[in-house]
Protein backbone atom coordinates (compact mmCIF):
# COMPACT_ATOMS: atom_id res chain seq x y z
CA UNK A 1 0.00 0.00 0.00
CA UNK A 2 1.54 2.86 -0.58
CA UNK A 3 0.46 6.77 0.80
CA UNK A 4 -1.11 8.48 -2.56
CA UNK A 5 -3.87 5.80 -3.18
CA UNK A 6 -7.61 5.31 -2.47
CA UNK A 7 -6.62 2.65 -1.29
CA UNK A 8 -4.43 4.19 1.53
CA UNK A 9 -6.48 6.71 2.29
CA UNK A 10 -9.75 4.72 2.87
CA UNK A 11 -7.26 2.74 5.19
CA UNK A 12 -6.35 5.53 7.39
CA UNK A 13 -9.70 7.15 7.68
CA UNK A 14 -10.64 3.71 9.18
CA UNK A 15 -7.35 4.14 11.59
CA UNK A 16 -7.86 7.44 12.39
CA UNK A 17 -11.39 6.71 13.51
CA UNK A 18 -10.52 3.86 15.79
CA UNK A 19 -7.42 5.70 17.21
CA UNK A 20 -9.96 7.97 18.38
CA UNK A 21 -12.37 5.27 19.61
CA UNK A 22 -9.45 3.46 21.61
CA UNK A 23 -8.00 6.75 22.43
CA UNK A 24 -8.58 5.78 26.55
CA UNK A 25 -7.63 2.15 26.25
CA UNK A 26 -3.30 2.71 25.52
CA UNK A 27 -3.13 -1.19 25.24
CA UNK A 28 -6.38 -0.97 22.58
CA UNK A 29 -4.80 1.43 20.76
CA UNK A 30 -1.01 -0.01 20.32
CA UNK A 31 -2.95 -3.15 19.72
CA UNK A 32 -4.92 -1.64 16.46
CA UNK A 33 -1.92 0.78 15.54
CA UNK A 34 0.12 -2.90 15.35
CA UNK A 35 -2.76 -5.04 13.39
CA UNK A 36 -2.80 -1.94 11.08
CA UNK A 37 1.06 -1.50 10.68
CA UNK A 38 0.71 -5.35 9.35
CA UNK A 39 -2.22 -5.25 7.18
CA UNK A 40 -0.37 -2.06 5.47
CA UNK A 41 2.97 -4.29 5.26
CA UNK A 42 1.14 -7.79 4.25
CA UNK A 43 -0.82 -5.40 1.18
CA UNK A 44 2.43 -5.43 -0.82
CA UNK A 45 3.72 -8.83 0.33
CA UNK A 46 1.85 -11.51 3.14
CA UNK A 47 4.90 -13.53 3.08
CA UNK A 48 7.57 -11.01 4.46
CA UNK A 49 5.30 -10.10 7.50
CA UNK A 50 6.94 -13.06 9.34
CA UNK A 51 10.34 -11.86 8.27
CA UNK A 52 9.55 -7.97 9.90
CA UNK A 53 8.17 -9.86 13.26
CA UNK A 54 11.40 -12.12 13.04
CA UNK A 55 13.07 -9.01 13.48
CA UNK A 56 11.57 -7.91 15.75
CA UNK A 57 11.41 -10.61 18.01
CA UNK A 58 15.33 -10.34 17.71
CA UNK A 59 15.65 -7.09 18.52
CA UNK A 60 13.16 -7.23 21.67
CA UNK A 61 14.69 -10.86 23.22
CA UNK A 62 18.86 -8.87 22.37
CA UNK A 63 17.34 -5.75 24.30
CA UNK A 64 16.72 -7.98 27.46
CA UNK A 65 19.90 -10.11 26.84
CA UNK A 66 22.20 -7.18 26.50
CA UNK A 67 21.25 -5.83 30.31
CA UNK A 68 22.20 -9.60 31.78
CA UNK A 69 25.39 -9.96 32.95
CA UNK A 70 27.09 -12.24 30.96
CA UNK A 71 25.14 -12.15 28.42
CA UNK A 72 25.86 -8.77 27.05
CA UNK A 73 28.34 -9.57 24.31
CA UNK A 74 26.29 -12.49 23.06
CA UNK A 75 23.31 -11.00 23.08
CA UNK A 76 24.71 -7.67 21.46
CA UNK A 77 26.85 -9.41 18.84
CA UNK A 78 24.33 -12.29 17.51
CA UNK A 79 21.51 -10.30 16.86
CA UNK A 80 22.71 -7.65 15.25
CA UNK A 81 24.49 -10.65 12.67
CA UNK A 82 21.04 -12.01 12.64
CA UNK A 83 19.71 -8.95 11.34
CA UNK A 84 22.36 -7.81 9.18
CA UNK A 85 21.94 -10.95 7.93
CA UNK A 86 18.64 -10.76 6.97
CA UNK A 87 19.50 -7.61 4.93
CA UNK A 88 22.99 -9.66 3.17
CA UNK A 89 20.12 -12.42 2.68
CA UNK A 90 17.39 -10.47 1.21
CA UNK A 91 18.94 -7.26 -0.37
CA UNK A 92 22.56 -8.32 -1.15
CA UNK A 93 22.19 -11.66 -2.26
CA UNK A 94 21.89 -11.29 -5.67
CA UNK A 95 24.66 -8.63 -6.26
CA UNK A 96 27.20 -10.57 -5.15
CA UNK A 97 26.17 -14.21 -6.67
CA UNK A 98 25.94 -11.97 -10.15
CA UNK A 99 29.73 -10.47 -9.13
CA UNK A 100 31.00 -14.09 -7.98
CA UNK A 101 29.69 -15.67 -11.31
CA UNK A 102 30.93 -12.64 -13.62
CA UNK A 103 33.98 -13.14 -11.50
CA UNK A 104 34.23 -16.85 -12.88
CA UNK A 105 33.21 -16.78 -15.98
CA UNK A 106 36.42 -16.59 -17.61
CA UNK A 107 37.56 -19.49 -15.25
CA UNK A 108 37.59 -23.27 -15.08
CA UNK A 109 35.35 -22.49 -12.34
CA UNK A 110 32.66 -20.70 -14.35
CA UNK A 111 29.27 -21.56 -13.24
CA UNK A 112 25.59 -20.55 -13.71
CA UNK A 113 25.02 -19.02 -9.84
CA UNK A 114 21.27 -18.01 -11.19
CA UNK A 115 19.60 -21.09 -9.09
CA UNK A 116 18.42 -19.09 -6.92
CA UNK A 117 16.57 -14.92 -7.27
CA UNK A 118 15.51 -13.04 -3.92
CA UNK A 119 13.14 -10.42 -4.05
CA UNK A 120 13.90 -7.60 -1.94
CA UNK A 121 11.19 -6.64 0.57
CA UNK A 122 10.39 -3.59 1.01
CA UNK A 123 11.23 -1.53 3.47
CA UNK A 124 13.65 -3.90 4.70
CA UNK A 125 16.69 -1.11 5.12
CA UNK A 126 14.39 1.34 6.77
CA UNK A 127 13.43 -1.43 9.63
CA UNK A 128 16.19 -3.35 10.05
CA UNK A 129 18.48 -0.27 10.62
CA UNK A 130 15.75 0.50 13.15
CA UNK A 131 15.94 -2.72 14.79
CA UNK A 132 19.68 -2.46 15.25
CA UNK A 133 19.86 1.10 16.70
CA UNK A 134 17.02 -0.13 19.82
CA UNK A 135 19.38 -3.00 20.53
CA UNK A 136 22.74 -0.69 20.21
CA UNK A 137 20.48 2.06 22.24
CA UNK A 138 19.84 -0.65 24.91
CA UNK A 139 23.40 -1.69 25.18
CA UNK A 140 24.82 1.87 25.88
CA UNK A 141 22.43 2.47 28.49
CA UNK A 142 20.56 5.69 26.05
CA UNK A 143 17.44 3.70 26.68
CA UNK A 144 15.52 1.04 29.08
CA UNK A 145 15.19 -2.58 27.68
CA UNK A 146 11.23 -2.58 26.58
CA UNK A 147 9.53 -5.51 28.47
CA UNK A 148 6.41 -5.17 26.16
CA UNK A 149 7.18 -7.34 22.83
CA UNK A 150 4.58 -5.81 21.23
CA UNK A 151 5.77 -2.87 21.79
CA UNK A 152 9.36 -3.16 19.77
CA UNK A 153 7.05 -4.80 17.44
CA UNK A 154 5.32 -1.54 16.80
CA UNK A 155 8.10 0.80 17.19
CA UNK A 156 9.72 -1.24 14.13
CA UNK A 157 6.35 -1.67 11.99
CA UNK A 158 4.64 1.59 12.66
CA UNK A 159 3.15 2.05 8.99
CA UNK A 160 3.78 5.66 8.80
CA UNK A 161 7.43 5.37 8.44
CA UNK A 162 7.68 1.78 8.12
CA UNK A 163 8.58 1.34 4.07
CA UNK A 164 10.55 5.12 3.54
CA UNK A 165 11.51 5.89 6.78
CA UNK A 166 12.49 8.52 8.68
CA UNK A 167 14.51 6.65 10.40
CA UNK A 168 13.19 7.04 13.87
CA UNK A 169 15.15 6.10 17.21
CA UNK A 170 13.57 4.18 19.99
CA UNK A 171 14.61 7.02 22.56
CA UNK A 172 12.01 9.18 20.42
CA UNK A 173 9.43 7.13 19.74
CA UNK A 174 9.08 4.25 22.95
CA UNK A 175 8.63 7.17 25.41
CA UNK A 176 5.98 8.42 22.97
CA UNK A 177 3.59 5.28 22.73
CA UNK A 178 2.80 5.19 26.46
CA UNK A 179 2.08 8.99 26.60
CA UNK A 180 1.05 9.82 23.43
CA UNK A 181 -0.14 13.46 22.56
CA UNK A 182 -3.96 13.95 21.77
CA UNK A 183 -3.54 16.20 18.03
CA UNK A 184 -4.52 19.81 19.25
CA UNK A 185 -5.30 22.43 16.26
CA UNK A 186 -1.54 23.07 16.22
CA UNK A 187 -0.67 19.74 15.15
CA UNK A 188 -3.71 18.61 13.16
CA UNK A 189 -2.51 22.07 11.01
CA UNK A 190 0.84 21.19 10.98
CA UNK A 191 -0.09 17.30 9.67
CA UNK A 192 -2.58 18.90 6.97
CA UNK A 193 0.35 21.34 5.37
CA UNK A 194 2.89 18.41 5.57
CA UNK A 195 0.13 15.99 3.96
CA UNK A 196 -0.65 18.31 1.16
CA UNK A 197 3.10 19.62 0.57
CA UNK A 198 4.09 15.85 0.34
CA UNK A 199 1.49 15.24 -1.75
CA UNK A 200 1.84 17.59 -4.33
CA UNK A 201 5.54 16.87 -4.31
CA UNK A 202 4.85 13.58 -5.23
CA UNK A 203 2.23 13.35 -7.24
CA UNK A 204 2.94 16.47 -9.25
CA UNK A 205 6.76 17.19 -9.47
CA UNK A 206 8.07 13.97 -9.05
CA UNK A 207 6.17 11.87 -10.88
CA UNK A 208 5.61 14.42 -14.13
CA UNK A 209 9.33 15.30 -13.85
CA UNK A 210 9.85 11.36 -14.61
CA UNK A 211 7.47 10.78 -16.83
CA UNK A 212 8.03 13.49 -18.99
CA UNK A 213 11.56 14.06 -18.58
CA UNK A 214 13.85 11.83 -16.43
CA UNK A 215 12.65 8.91 -17.49
CA UNK A 216 13.06 9.37 -20.90
CA UNK A 217 16.26 10.98 -21.06
CA UNK A 218 17.80 8.15 -18.98
CA UNK A 219 15.99 5.90 -21.40
CA UNK A 220 18.28 6.44 -23.83
CA UNK A 221 21.51 8.81 -22.42
CA UNK A 222 23.26 7.94 -25.88
CA UNK A 223 20.57 9.74 -27.62
CA UNK A 224 21.06 13.12 -25.48
CA UNK A 225 22.87 16.30 -25.91
CA UNK A 226 23.68 19.51 -23.52
CA UNK A 227 20.17 20.66 -23.13
CA UNK A 228 18.08 17.91 -22.69
CA UNK A 229 21.50 16.38 -20.18
CA UNK A 230 21.23 19.68 -18.16
CA UNK A 231 17.54 19.20 -17.91
CA UNK A 232 17.82 15.31 -16.74
CA UNK A 233 20.44 16.13 -14.44
CA UNK A 234 18.29 19.18 -12.89
CA UNK A 235 15.46 17.90 -13.03
CA UNK A 236 16.30 14.26 -11.26
CA UNK A 237 17.74 16.52 -8.75
CA UNK A 238 14.28 18.23 -8.05
CA UNK A 239 12.41 14.55 -8.79
CA UNK A 240 14.47 12.62 -6.08
CA UNK A 241 14.02 15.54 -3.74
CA UNK A 242 10.38 16.36 -4.23
CA UNK A 243 9.36 12.32 -4.30
CA UNK A 244 11.55 11.51 -0.88
CA UNK A 245 10.96 14.45 1.08
CA UNK A 246 7.31 14.19 0.13
CA UNK A 247 7.09 10.62 1.54
CA UNK A 248 8.60 11.73 5.06
CA UNK A 249 6.56 15.10 4.88
CA UNK A 250 3.55 12.81 3.91
CA UNK A 251 4.89 10.06 7.20
CA UNK A 252 5.41 12.55 9.79
CA UNK A 253 1.78 14.08 8.74
CA UNK A 254 0.19 11.02 8.90
CA UNK A 255 2.09 9.90 12.52
CA UNK A 256 1.28 13.39 13.95
CA UNK A 257 -2.30 12.73 13.09
CA UNK A 258 -2.48 9.54 14.99
CA UNK A 259 -0.78 11.72 18.41
CA UNK A 260 3.40 10.48 17.81
CA UNK A 261 5.45 13.27 16.70
CA UNK A 262 8.45 12.11 14.26
CA UNK A 263 11.89 14.78 13.69
CA UNK A 264 12.25 16.38 10.26
CA UNK A 265 13.75 14.20 8.04
CA UNK A 266 15.26 17.16 5.23
CA UNK A 267 16.00 20.93 5.82
CA UNK A 268 16.04 22.05 2.36
CA UNK A 269 19.25 20.18 1.69
CA UNK A 270 19.83 22.30 -1.97
CA UNK A 271 20.77 25.15 0.18
CA UNK A 272 23.47 23.19 1.83
CA UNK A 273 26.60 24.99 1.31
CA UNK A 274 29.38 21.75 1.39
CA UNK A 275 29.00 18.44 1.31
CA UNK A 276 28.88 18.22 4.69
CA UNK A 277 26.31 20.41 5.08
CA UNK A 278 24.05 18.43 2.12
CA UNK A 279 24.29 15.32 4.66
CA UNK A 280 23.01 17.16 7.39
CA UNK A 281 20.07 18.18 5.18
CA UNK A 282 19.11 15.44 3.53
CA UNK A 283 17.65 12.10 4.95
CA UNK A 284 18.91 13.70 8.41
CA UNK A 285 17.81 10.75 10.20
CA UNK A 286 19.78 8.00 7.93
CA UNK A 287 23.00 10.85 8.18
CA UNK A 288 22.54 10.39 12.14
CA UNK A 289 22.17 6.92 11.90
CA UNK A 290 24.86 6.36 9.93
CA UNK A 291 27.04 8.45 12.59
CA UNK A 292 25.84 7.19 15.44
CA UNK A 293 26.09 3.47 14.95
CA UNK A 294 28.55 2.86 11.85
CA UNK A 295 30.69 6.26 11.31
CA UNK A 296 31.59 6.88 15.08
CA UNK A 297 32.47 3.42 16.02
CA UNK A 298 34.39 2.78 13.17
CA UNK A 299 36.57 5.68 14.80
CA UNK A 300 35.37 8.95 13.35
CA UNK A 301 37.36 11.36 13.92
CA UNK A 302 39.88 10.49 15.83
CA UNK A 303 43.56 9.59 14.68
CA UNK A 304 45.66 11.12 12.09
CA UNK A 305 44.34 12.68 8.83
CA UNK A 306 44.82 9.47 6.34
CA UNK A 307 43.23 7.51 9.18
CA UNK A 308 40.00 9.99 9.67
CA UNK A 309 39.84 10.52 5.71
CA UNK A 310 39.46 6.29 5.26
CA UNK A 311 36.85 6.12 8.02
CA UNK A 312 35.28 8.75 6.30
CA UNK A 313 35.47 7.85 2.85
CA UNK A 314 34.32 4.02 4.28
CA UNK A 315 31.49 5.21 5.89
CA UNK A 316 30.16 7.20 2.74
CA UNK A 317 31.11 4.05 0.81
CA UNK A 318 28.82 1.74 3.35
CA UNK A 319 26.23 4.12 2.62
CA UNK A 320 26.20 4.20 -0.72
CA UNK A 321 25.94 0.49 -0.69
CA UNK A 322 23.11 0.92 1.69
CA UNK A 323 20.78 2.55 -0.80
CA UNK A 324 21.58 -0.48 -3.19
CA UNK A 325 22.79 -3.13 -4.10
CA UNK A 326 24.76 -2.05 -7.17
CA UNK A 327 28.09 -0.35 -8.25
CA UNK A 328 26.70 2.71 -8.86
CA UNK A 329 25.14 3.14 -5.36
CA UNK A 330 28.98 1.88 -4.39
CA UNK A 331 30.49 4.87 -6.85
CA UNK A 332 27.83 7.30 -5.46
CA UNK A 333 28.75 7.07 -1.89
CA UNK A 334 32.55 6.52 -2.28
CA UNK A 335 32.30 10.21 -4.39
CA UNK A 336 30.44 12.08 -1.47
CA UNK A 337 33.12 10.55 1.00
CA UNK A 338 35.64 11.83 -1.25
CA UNK A 339 34.34 14.87 -1.80
CA UNK A 340 34.09 15.80 2.24
CA UNK A 341 37.49 14.46 2.77
CA UNK A 342 38.47 17.11 -0.14
CA UNK A 343 36.62 19.63 1.95
CA UNK A 344 37.97 18.89 5.01
CA UNK A 345 41.36 19.60 3.56
CA UNK A 346 40.41 22.52 1.78
CA UNK A 347 39.04 23.65 5.48
CA UNK A 348 42.44 22.92 6.97
CA UNK A 349 43.93 25.27 4.84
CA UNK A 350 41.38 27.83 5.49
CA UNK A 351 39.93 27.90 1.91
CA UNK A 352 36.48 29.00 1.50
CA UNK A 353 34.56 30.15 -1.09
CA UNK A 354 31.61 32.67 -0.70
CA UNK A 355 28.10 31.26 0.69
CA UNK A 356 26.31 31.69 -2.46
CA UNK A 357 29.37 30.35 -4.81
CA UNK A 358 29.42 27.65 -2.06
CA UNK A 359 25.89 26.85 -2.47
CA UNK A 360 26.05 26.61 -6.22
CA UNK A 361 29.20 24.79 -6.13
CA UNK A 362 28.01 21.87 -4.23
CA UNK A 363 24.41 22.02 -5.52
CA UNK A 364 26.33 21.24 -9.09
CA UNK A 365 28.53 18.58 -7.05
CA UNK A 366 25.47 17.14 -5.73
CA UNK A 367 23.31 16.71 -9.19
CA UNK A 368 26.25 15.56 -11.19
CA UNK A 369 26.68 12.63 -8.56
CA UNK A 370 22.81 11.80 -9.25
CA UNK A 371 24.14 11.11 -12.70
CA UNK A 372 25.15 7.36 -11.24
CA UNK A 373 22.65 7.02 -9.01
CA UNK A 374 20.08 7.18 -11.33
CA UNK A 375 21.90 5.46 -14.27
CA UNK A 376 22.25 2.56 -12.84
CA UNK A 377 25.19 1.28 -15.02
CA UNK A 378 28.68 2.70 -15.83
CA UNK A 379 27.93 3.10 -19.73
CA UNK A 380 24.86 5.34 -18.75
CA UNK A 381 26.69 7.19 -16.57
CA UNK A 382 29.23 7.91 -19.14
CA UNK A 383 27.04 8.28 -22.03
CA UNK A 384 24.93 10.94 -20.23
CA UNK A 385 28.31 12.52 -19.16
CA UNK A 386 28.94 12.55 -22.51
CA UNK A 387 26.01 14.11 -23.12
CA UNK A 388 26.90 17.35 -22.37
CA UNK A 389 29.78 17.57 -24.76
CA UNK A 390 27.09 17.41 -27.75
CA UNK A 391 25.17 19.69 -29.58
CA UNK A 392 22.49 17.35 -31.01
CA UNK A 393 20.42 14.25 -29.77
CA UNK A 394 18.07 11.78 -31.46
CA UNK A 395 16.19 10.60 -28.68
CA UNK A 396 15.66 13.84 -26.16
CA UNK A 397 12.38 14.71 -24.21
CA UNK A 398 10.77 17.11 -25.39
CA UNK A 399 11.59 20.24 -23.21
CA UNK A 400 8.24 22.39 -22.68
CA UNK A 401 7.60 24.95 -20.70
CA UNK A 402 5.30 22.37 -18.57
CA UNK A 403 9.20 21.06 -17.80
CA UNK A 404 11.37 23.76 -17.04
CA UNK A 405 7.94 24.92 -15.14
CA UNK A 406 7.80 22.13 -12.70
CA UNK A 407 11.99 22.08 -12.28
CA UNK A 408 11.38 25.33 -10.92
CA UNK A 409 8.53 24.62 -9.11
CA UNK A 410 10.59 22.28 -7.53
CA UNK A 411 13.68 24.28 -6.47
CA UNK A 412 10.76 26.55 -5.07
CA UNK A 413 9.85 23.69 -2.91
CA UNK A 414 13.32 23.74 -1.66
CA UNK A 415 14.13 27.37 -1.57
CA UNK A 416 10.39 28.66 0.24
CA UNK A 417 11.42 30.40 3.61
CA UNK A 418 10.37 27.97 6.38
CA UNK A 419 8.56 30.95 7.64
CA UNK A 420 5.76 30.73 5.02
CA UNK A 421 5.09 27.22 5.74
CA UNK A 422 5.12 28.24 9.38
CA UNK A 423 2.92 31.40 8.69
CA UNK A 424 0.64 29.05 6.86
CA UNK A 425 0.60 26.53 9.07
CA UNK A 426 -0.38 29.51 12.18
CA UNK A 427 -3.38 30.31 10.12
CA UNK A 428 -4.78 27.16 9.54
CA UNK A 429 -4.33 25.96 13.10
CA UNK A 430 -6.52 29.26 13.94
CA UNK A 431 -9.53 27.61 11.99
CA UNK A 432 -11.90 25.02 13.26
CA UNK A 433 -11.16 21.17 12.83
CA UNK A 434 -14.33 20.80 10.41
CA UNK A 435 -12.69 23.49 8.25
CA UNK A 436 -9.18 21.49 8.86
CA UNK A 437 -10.22 18.71 7.57
CA UNK A 438 -12.08 20.16 4.77
CA UNK A 439 -9.20 22.20 3.68
CA UNK A 440 -7.33 18.57 3.86
CA UNK A 441 -10.23 16.91 1.61
CA UNK A 442 -10.30 19.27 -1.00
CA UNK A 443 -6.48 19.82 -1.89
CA UNK A 444 -6.48 15.95 -1.37
CA UNK A 445 -9.29 15.64 -4.35
CA UNK A 446 -7.54 18.78 -6.48
CA UNK A 447 -4.25 16.78 -5.74
CA UNK A 448 -5.59 13.23 -7.00
CA UNK A 449 -6.87 15.52 -10.57
CA UNK A 450 -4.08 16.54 -11.38
CA UNK A 451 -2.11 14.03 -10.99
CA UNK A 452 -1.36 11.16 -13.98
CA UNK A 453 -3.40 8.17 -13.64
CA UNK A 454 -1.80 4.87 -12.10
CA UNK A 455 0.62 4.90 -9.18
CA UNK A 456 4.31 5.85 -9.32
CA UNK A 457 6.26 3.88 -6.70
CA UNK A 458 8.48 6.03 -3.97
CA UNK A 459 11.89 5.77 -5.50
CA UNK A 460 13.46 5.24 -2.07
CA UNK A 461 10.43 1.86 -1.61
CA UNK A 462 14.05 0.08 -3.00
CA UNK A 463 15.93 0.49 -0.90
CA UNK B 1 -17.35 15.98 21.10
CA UNK B 2 -13.63 16.12 21.17
CA UNK B 3 -12.00 18.44 18.37
CA UNK B 4 -10.00 15.42 17.04
CA UNK B 5 -13.56 13.68 16.62
CA UNK B 6 -15.23 16.46 14.52
CA UNK B 7 -11.93 16.17 12.40
CA UNK B 8 -12.11 12.57 11.71
CA UNK B 9 -16.08 12.75 11.25
CA UNK B 10 -15.04 16.22 8.79
CA UNK B 11 -12.73 13.72 7.26
CA UNK B 12 -15.17 10.92 6.86
CA UNK B 13 -17.88 13.31 5.16
CA UNK B 14 -14.97 14.87 3.11
CA UNK B 15 -14.56 11.38 1.91
CA UNK B 16 -18.49 10.51 1.22
CA UNK B 17 -18.38 13.97 -1.02
CA UNK B 18 -15.52 13.03 -2.79
CA UNK B 19 -16.52 9.66 -3.76
CA UNK B 20 -20.44 11.04 -4.86
CA UNK B 21 -18.20 14.10 -6.85
CA UNK B 22 -16.17 11.02 -8.84
CA UNK B 23 -17.62 9.24 -10.88
CA UNK B 24 -16.44 5.75 -11.02
CA UNK B 25 -13.26 6.01 -9.67
CA UNK B 26 -13.64 4.35 -6.22
CA UNK B 27 -15.11 1.59 -8.00
CA UNK B 28 -11.97 1.00 -9.75
CA UNK B 29 -9.86 1.52 -7.12
CA UNK B 30 -12.02 -1.14 -5.09
CA UNK B 31 -11.26 -3.66 -8.04
CA UNK B 32 -7.82 -2.53 -8.05
CA UNK B 33 -6.97 -3.34 -4.37
CA UNK B 34 -5.11 -6.53 -2.61
CA UNK B 35 -6.74 -9.69 -2.41
CA UNK B 36 -8.86 -10.32 0.21
CA UNK B 37 -10.04 -13.94 -0.92
CA UNK B 38 -13.33 -14.90 -0.10
CA UNK B 39 -14.02 -11.09 1.24
CA UNK B 40 -13.12 -9.20 -1.85
CA UNK B 41 -16.73 -10.76 -3.17
CA UNK B 42 -18.78 -9.63 -0.17
CA UNK B 43 -17.06 -5.87 -0.66
CA UNK B 44 -17.61 -5.77 -4.51
CA UNK B 45 -21.09 -6.20 -3.80
CA UNK B 46 -21.81 -4.01 -1.31
CA UNK B 47 -19.58 -1.23 -3.21
CA UNK B 48 -21.50 -1.87 -6.13
CA UNK B 49 -24.66 -1.66 -4.85
CA UNK B 50 -23.34 2.17 -3.37
CA UNK B 51 -22.55 2.65 -6.94
CA UNK B 52 -26.09 2.11 -8.16
CA UNK B 53 -27.55 3.92 -5.56
CA UNK B 54 -25.31 6.89 -6.68
CA UNK B 55 -25.67 6.15 -10.31
CA UNK B 56 -29.71 6.72 -9.19
CA UNK B 57 -28.55 10.91 -7.68
CA UNK B 58 -27.56 11.59 -11.08
CA UNK B 59 -24.74 13.71 -9.91
CA UNK B 60 -21.96 15.07 -11.97
CA UNK B 61 -18.66 13.71 -12.42
CA UNK B 62 -16.92 17.07 -10.58
CA UNK B 63 -13.69 15.37 -10.28
CA UNK B 64 -13.42 13.78 -14.10
CA UNK B 65 -14.36 17.67 -15.33
CA UNK B 66 -11.56 19.15 -12.84
CA UNK B 67 -8.94 16.47 -13.66
CA UNK B 68 -9.19 17.72 -17.51
CA UNK B 69 -9.57 21.13 -16.86
CA UNK B 70 -6.50 21.17 -15.07
CA UNK B 71 -4.53 19.10 -17.39
CA UNK B 72 -5.45 21.27 -20.28
CA UNK B 73 -4.94 24.11 -18.34
CA UNK B 74 -0.87 23.00 -17.10
CA UNK B 75 -0.16 20.96 -20.65
CA UNK B 76 -0.11 18.07 -18.71
CA UNK B 77 -0.31 14.43 -19.94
Amino acid sequence: MVFPTLQFIGFFAVVLALNGLFWNSNALRKGMLLLASYVFYAAWDPRFVLLMAFVSLVAWAAGLGVRVPGLRRLSKVASIAAMLGVLAVFKYFDFFMFQLQALLQDTAFARDLTWMTVILPVGISFYTFQAISYVMDVDRGHIPPCRNPFDVALFISFFPQLVAGPIVRAAHFLPQLDNPRRPDAAARATAVVLILSGLFKKMVVANYLSVLLVDPAYGLPDGQYWLSALAATLGYAIQIYCDFSGYSDIAIGVALLLGYEFNRNFNQPYRADSLRDFWQRWHISLSTWIRDYLYIPLGGGKGGAPRRTFTLILTMTLAGLWHGAGWNFILWGFLHGAGQAVERGFRGMNVALPRLLAIAVTFVIVALLWIPFRAHTFPDTLSMLAAFGKTEGYAAPELTVTVWALIAVGFAMNWLPLSWRDRATMTLARLGPEIQALILGIGIFTLFATAQEGVAPFIYFQF
Amino acid sequence: MSQMTRFTLACFAALVAAWLLSGERFLDAVFNMMDLGSLDDTIIAGVVVLEDWKAGLSLPDVFGSMRMAIHRGLGLL
